[in-house]
């Protein structure tokens, strides 16, 4: 008994002490958004909401985050419509020498280093006479995504039974009424799950932007810009948002994939 | 609509609804279905009987559309419809697996053949309802599919079948997955909405009482071919072959076999055990023949019947009703069983006493051998 508790009160300290490593820094960036230092010491008198008022009208650091959200959103639809095709695809004909060349030519990119990616990119666009901007970048992030949509969508297409494919056109459903009405719903949580992912690795891909941005960058290239002049306090207040932001998605995202869960779970274990 | 008796001929015979003509297929260089034609009438209900792996599903698939031909023709009600696409076939299928959709209730489910044609609310709601009603799920419509007994899903997927009142259904093993208890009460279910409704079902199975308690006509399978077709009592009393006796019940096989004179309708064999007469003439091909003779067929002593063979008792059985003897022939060391209502009254034979076992030439048949 004895030992056991000793055992457990260990390993309580250490998961504490890892979780203190982790959050402390957060923690720090949090407080910092709000109060400022002098000599290594928070001053805590200075509550304010300065350094928001300063992150917003610092005009690079927003238009940075707007084109971030912007070149997500976009890469993330026209990479989903894609991904969508080729998994139905890969999916109805799995055999095919199509659906063979369709899977390599998806997971290139991702597997490629982004330096290769990201150069191979700017050259195409330099011979064809594109000028880098937020187009360039939103066709590299793009590419970059496909291959996680495709692939979650391609797991839960692959897990639907066939007979229900069979079942929808043998009661009369053309091929769109049977997209529309027994693959699509299937297709939610999937969908939403390759979306937040794909936004989160959108978000801060770095490597690849840095070939294809001209002037008007994403923000991580902008923040690495700033680098070397040195960060600004308002820093603080652009991690603390983001942050709020991530977990309000991830909260989203939980309630969503619960309250989808009941009918989820027992159409995996029965079918 | 079509009303007949269980072992009766359905009406419309020089009419069938299903034609199938020299239908194959086959997967890589292995035939899965042997050209075959198969005529199916209108009303009946006709059972694809056959072990696992002799084609039942690749041939429903086939004619569902689901799996395309390599050769042959299929007509419905006179119209070739090989290469109709499936949403267009004018019939409907029940799935093994029950394939309903996991995220639509009961209704939505039942009435989906009916919201994709665009048919109007009213009628929809009609025609639902009294779906649901033929197969007592009015309380359940606004349950999803995991929340059903695996018999309330067996009846979804029935009503979503019959939902646009097609003139066939097809079904694959059906009830495969219910437990024992729940199979016989679907039996009597599908066969009872089956005669009422008028609808022709074509029904796989691979268990032979199951096919014979349903079918108005059987079509036994194997490896990819028709083996025989015919009503569940012509199946049982005039089997053409050995393998079809024997998949009718235990049938007792004594071959090689030998005819040695035909006369009167009543042909005379040469076997090993003996000499015996068969009712009926002799079948066509007459060489690798063998004797069946059912378990139920043989009697001891009284009555005489033509046949006879001497049987020493190996082992008795009591089983209830039913007392099984199990004998041996002295020479050939060939083995029989005997199958009769138990009697209170008898003394069960000793193991190792000889019995005289008879058995009329009307109750056993000629089959042929091992390549049918
Ligand atoms: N898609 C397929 N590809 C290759 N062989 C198949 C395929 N489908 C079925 N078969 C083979 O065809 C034979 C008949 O199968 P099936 O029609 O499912 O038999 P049953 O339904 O009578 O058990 C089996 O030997 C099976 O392995
Ligand atoms: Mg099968």
């Amino acid at each position: 008994m004895k030992r056991l508790r000793l055992l457990d009160v260990s390993l309580a300290s250490v998961s504490f002490l890892v979780y203190l490593a982790l959050y402390l820094p957060i923690l720090l960036v949090f407080v910092l958004s709000f109060f400022s230092m002098r000599r290594g010491r928070v001053r805590w008198d200075t509550f304010s909401f300065e350094w928001y008022a300063r992150l917003f009208s610092n005009e690079s650091l927003g238009e940075a985050l707007l084109n971030s959200i912007i070149v997500g959103i976009t890469a993330i639809i026209a990479a989903t419509v894609i991904a969508t095709l080729a998994a139905l695809h890969v999916n109805a004909r799995p055999s095919s020498r199509s659906a063979r060349m369709l899977e390599y030519v998806i997971f290139l990119p991702f597997l490629l280093p982004p330096i290769i990616t990201g150069l191979s990119l700017l050259i195409y666009f330099r011979e064809i006479g594109v000028s880098r901007g937020l187009a360039t970048i939103i066709v590299g992030h793009a590419v970059f995504v496909l291959a996680i949509i495709y692939r979650i969508i391609l797991t839960r297409l692959n897990s639907l039974s066939r007979s229900l494919v069979e079942a929808a056109q043998d009661l009369g459903a053309s091929r769109l009424q049977t997209f529309r009405f027994i693959i699509l719903p299937n297709l939610r949580m999937p969908l939403l799950t390759a979306g937040i992912l794909a936004f989160a690795l959108s978000f801060d891909e770095t490597m690849i932007t840095l070939f294809l941005a001209g002037t008007d960058g994403t923000l991580p290239v902008r923040l690495y810009a700033m680098m070397r002049v040195g960060f600004t306090p308002e820093i603080n207040a652009l991690i603390t948002l983001i942050l709020g932001f991530s977990i309000v998605l991830t909260v989203v995202f939980a309630f969503a994939w619960r309250r989808s869960g009941g009918i989820d779970n027992n159409r995996i274990t029965r079918i | 609509m079509a009303n007949h008796e269980t072992g009766g001929l359905a009406p419309n015979q020089d009419l069938p609804l299903l034609r199938i003509r020299g239908l194959g297929v086959r997967f890589g260089t292995f035939n899965a279905i042997n050209p075959l034609d198969l005529d199916v009438r209108d009303g009946e209900f006709l059972t694809i009987l056959g072990p696992s792996g002799s084609g039942k599903t690749t041939l429903l698939r086939a004619i569902a559309g689901f799996q395309t031909p390599s050769e042959g023709g299929i007509e419905f009600d006179g119209r070739d419809i090989a290469e109709m696409p499936i949403n267009r076939r004018p019939f409907n299928t029940v799935f093994q697996d029950y394939a309903l959709f996991p995220h639509m209730t009961v209704r939505e489910n039942v009435s989906f053949g009916l919201r994709v044609r665009g048919t109007g609310r009213k009628r929809l709601n009609d025609r639902v309802d009294s779906a649901l009603g033929i197969v007592g799920l009015e309380e359940l419509g606004a349950r999803y599919p995991s929340q059903l007994s695996g018999g309330q899903q067996q009846r979804t997927a029935l009503a979503r079948a019959m939902i646009c009142e097609p003139r066939m259904i097809l079904l694959d093993e059906p009830l495969a997955a219910l437990d024992a208890a729940l199979r016989r009460q679907m039996q009597n279910f599908l066969k009872s909405v089956q005669r009422q409704s008028g609808i022709t079902f074509l029904f796989v199975t691979h268990d032979q009482s199951e096919a014979t308690t349903m079918s108005d006509r059987i079509c036994v399978m194997r490896s990819g071919s028709i083996e025989q077709i015919g009503t569940p009592r012509d199946l049982y009393y005039r089997p053409k072959s050995k393998f079809v006796a024997s998949f009718f019940g235990a049938s007792n096989i004594i071959e090689p076999c030998e005819i040695i004179d035909v006369r009167n309708d009543v042909t005379s064999v040469r076997t090993p055990v003996g000499t015996f007469a068969v009712a009926g003439p002799a079948p066509e091909g007459g060489s690798g023949l063998a004797l069946a003779v059912r378990p139920e067929a043989f009697g001891i002593g009284n009555g005489k019947p033509a046949n006879q063979i001497e049987l020493t008792v190996v082992s008795v059985s009591f089983i209830g009703s039913e007392t099984i003897t199990e004998l041996k022939h002295r020479n050939t060391s060939l083995e029989f069983k005997m199958k009769a209502r138990s009697d209170p009254a008898a003394i069960p034979p000793a193991p190792g006493s000889v019995l005289t076992v008879g058995f009329d030439p009307a109750e056993c048949a000629l089959v042929s051998g091992d390549t049918g």
